[in-house]
């Protein structure tokens, strides 16, 4: 997603479909158009968004070789439109090996709405965590070996050019809450990774689905999506008052191996999943730390189940991240505890369904609570109300209490 | 050396005529049932599925299938990839169902937007399929030994003679008290069968309006669900079928539930 650098490009796609009429006929086309407006339940009630979304799937195959383009268009009435290419990739298939190469998502892991293996496709949090999940997976340039073997399959894939976490912008209503003492100075001259071979990423995946279970081990060595907020304090000498922060924001490589499992027990399905972060900085309010960072390394874990009660499909998961070799002035807790929710119905032969699905943030109470109801009014025309409300006044979802909001989208898919 | 043989023959007379009286009196129904169930169906299957499903205005919504299932023995594949509506398309379902009594599937699907195979328990066979008139149940997924069957009658319906075998099943918690099913004698298809509710009031009627016989196997091409007490009705129809085709074993993993009809 990049605004309207990508201008040129739309140009060039509108003038290869007009040239290649006759044979665009001969490719797949699919995709969706949508409206999406939300409204913030403050007192002045503003918009919390007022977005038209076009997106197109262009694909075809060939025997041993395949092709997709995922361009989209975001316009809004109110703020810069923008344009870009969720995925563009091309694949070869041989008999037990699968290539793939260009601008793609690729996921892996078995947890609902939580990143712990999950770590190939960067975020888009534009939106915080609100987008659908489509749209939060940013498409990263690599090439994706599998290599299959029965039910066994073995992936590797190599990222020539590091994707960071897409934040919002500082004028935005999800920009993180800073806990600064003073308002700092952003040096942005170390934020972004040199597009070099050195600064690559590898990320391999061993997985197997069986009668009795599903499972993944990974590993990789990349670049933390989230950069470390690197603290330069002045000081007056005089007075030794704090007179100002500069902040400057630094990727660090990380090193990873964990695995995730799914299996069913009775009318339960149990899901697992965990990863061993190696070199995973954190900020910290020790004094003799010139930047206010440290490195530690940390486990992120997650049980889940999902199981159907009197029609309605019920899932829960518990989630811990915890630092290793913990030092009390790191001011992310030692364990942090998050819990997901989820309940769904359907009615109407599957054309209605009530969902709630929660995010709940152990340590700090906070909450973010997604009721919606969704009616399939024709085939492929989809109607939905929805809410996001943040519970609580600190912690990843408390921080955004003053963004309750309600929002409706439609959209029709081709 | 006569009386020893006449021994014998009285013991084994003395053996058999209560077996066979008991066989005639309470397996007939099971073996009707379990002929249907053991029919021969070919080693692999594909078609186009194509699922109408119309409400008490007569609206109808349709939703269409590109279908493989594969004989491995023991167990059976199948592998579904939605073709339409627009917004499941490219979305996949694989079940591996056992020939061992009381083994649960397996079942998983693969959703685009997510892209990810999520693994689902199969312990709600009584949930309906995609919306329609017909459970998991309905479409074959049900084994023989969890009815007790009864043959009820012969009856001659559509120039089709056919038994009459009622199914009651052995946990009284299922959603239906009972079915009856007529099956063509000589074809060991069911023709129609009646589903009860809890309340032994009818509830669905399934009919099997067309089958043919293909590469010498008898195939349902068109049948349809309609429950009497809301007045909705599913027909689905297969088209394109092929059978023993000598689908690959690799047709049914992971790696071709992501890459869909390509």
């Amino acid at each position: 997603m990049r605004k309207l650098n990508f201008k040129i490009f739309w140009v060039v796609f509108a003038l290869f479909i007009f040239i290649n009429g006759a044979q665009a006929q001969i490719l797949n086309w699919s995709g969706y158009a949508r409206n999406y407006t939300g409204m913030l339940l403050t007192e002045n009630n503003e918009y919390a968004i007022l977005q038209n979304t076009f997106n197109l799937n262009v694909e075809q195959s060939k025997d041993k070789v395949a092709f997709k383009v995922n361009p989209y268009i975001y316009q809004y009435p109110n703020q810069e439109m923008e344009i870009g290419l969720r995925e563009a990739y091309m694949d070869i298939y041989f008999n037990v090996v699968d290539l793939r190469v260009g601008k793609q998502q690729i996921i892996w892991g078995k947890a609902d709405g939580v990143f712990i293996t999950d770590i190939v496709s960067p975020k888009d949090l534009s939106e915080f965590l609100l987008r659908d999940f489509e749209e939060i997976r940013m498409g990263i340039t690599s090439l994706k070996a599998n290599y299959y073997l029965g039910e066994n399959t073995f992936e590797f894939v190599w990222a020539p050019n590091f994707t960071s976490t897409q934040m919002p912008d500082e004028s935005s209503i999800w920009f993180p809450e800073l806990d600064f003492p003073t308002a700092p100075v952003f040096d942005y001259s170390q934020k972004e990774v040199a597009a070099e071979p050195g600064n690559s990423e590898v990320f391999a995946k061993f997985s197997a689905i069986t009668s009795a279970i599903d499972f993944e081990i990974m590993g990789s060595y990349m670049w933390d999506d989230d950069p470390t907020m690197h603290i330069t304090k002045t000081v007056n000498p005089q007075t030794m008052q704090l007179t100002g922060l500069t902040v400057t924001p630094r990727h660090h490589r990380l090193g990873l191996a964990g695995g995730s499992f799914s299996s069913t027990l009775g009318g339960f399905v149990l899901r697992g999943e965990g990863a061993y972060y190696n070199g995973k900085y954190f900020n910290s309010e020790d004094p003799i730390l010139a930047d206010t960072t440290v490195e530690k390394n940390y486990l992120h874990y997650l049980i889940g189940v999902d199981y159907t009660l009197w029609d309605i499909r019920l899932s829960s998961q518990f989630i811990q991240q915890a630092i290793l070799d913990y030092e009390k002035p790191i001011k992310n807790d030692e364990y942090e505890n998050t819990m997901t929710v989820l309940a769904s119905k359907d009615f109407l032969r599957e054309t209605l369904r009530l969902e709630l699905f929660s995010y709940i943030g152990l340590n700090n109470s906070d909450a973010l609570i997604r009721p919606k109801v969704i009616y399939d009014l024709a085939d492929g025309f989809e109607l939905l109300l929805g809410a996001n409300i943040f519970v609580g006044d600190s912690g990843r979802f408390g921080q955004y209490d003053n963004n309750d909001m309600v929002y409706a989208k439609v959209k029709y898919s081709f | 050396m006569k009386v020893k043989k006449l021994q014998l023959v009285l013991m084994a007379i003395l053996i058999a005529v209560p077996t066979l009286i008991f066989s005639q009196a309470t397996i007939t129904g099971l073996l009707i049932i379990e002929n249907v169930n053991n029919r021969e169906t070919g080693n692999d299957m594909q078609g186009d599925l194509t699922m109408s499903l119309i409400n008490s205005h007569g609206d109808q919504r349709v939703r269409k299938i590109k279908q493989f299932v594969k004989d491995f023995g023991n167990m059976e594949k199948s592998i579904m990839f939605f073709v339409s509506p627009a917004d499941v398309r490219n979305t996949s379902f694989m079940n591996w169902s056992y020939d061992e009594a009381g083994k649960d599937d397996d079942q998983w699907i693969y959703l685009p937007a997510l892209k990810k195979v999520k693994r689902l328990s199969s312990d709600s066979k009584s949930d309906y399929f995609m919306g329609s008139d017909f459970t998991y149940d309905d479409l074959g997924d049900r084994h023989p030994t969890e009815d007790n069957h009864k043959l009820l009658r012969e009856e001659t319906i559509d120039s089709e003679n056919c038994y009459v075998v009622e199914s009651i099943p052995k946990d009284d918690e299922y959603m239906y008290s009972r079915t009856v099913t007529w099956i063509i004698k000589d074809k060991s298809i069911g023709l129609k069968k009646e589903f009860y509710d809890e309340d032994e009031e009818l509830l669905k009627t399934l009919t099997n309006k067309k089958y043919e016989k293909i590469k010498g196997y008898w195939t349902i091409l068109s049948s349809e669900m309609h429950n009497v007490q809301k007045d909705h009705t599913t027909k689905m129809e297969l088209a394109n079928v092929k059978l023993d085709t000598g689908i690959p074993a690799n047709k049914f993993t992971e790696r071709m539930m992501k890459r869909g009809l390509k």
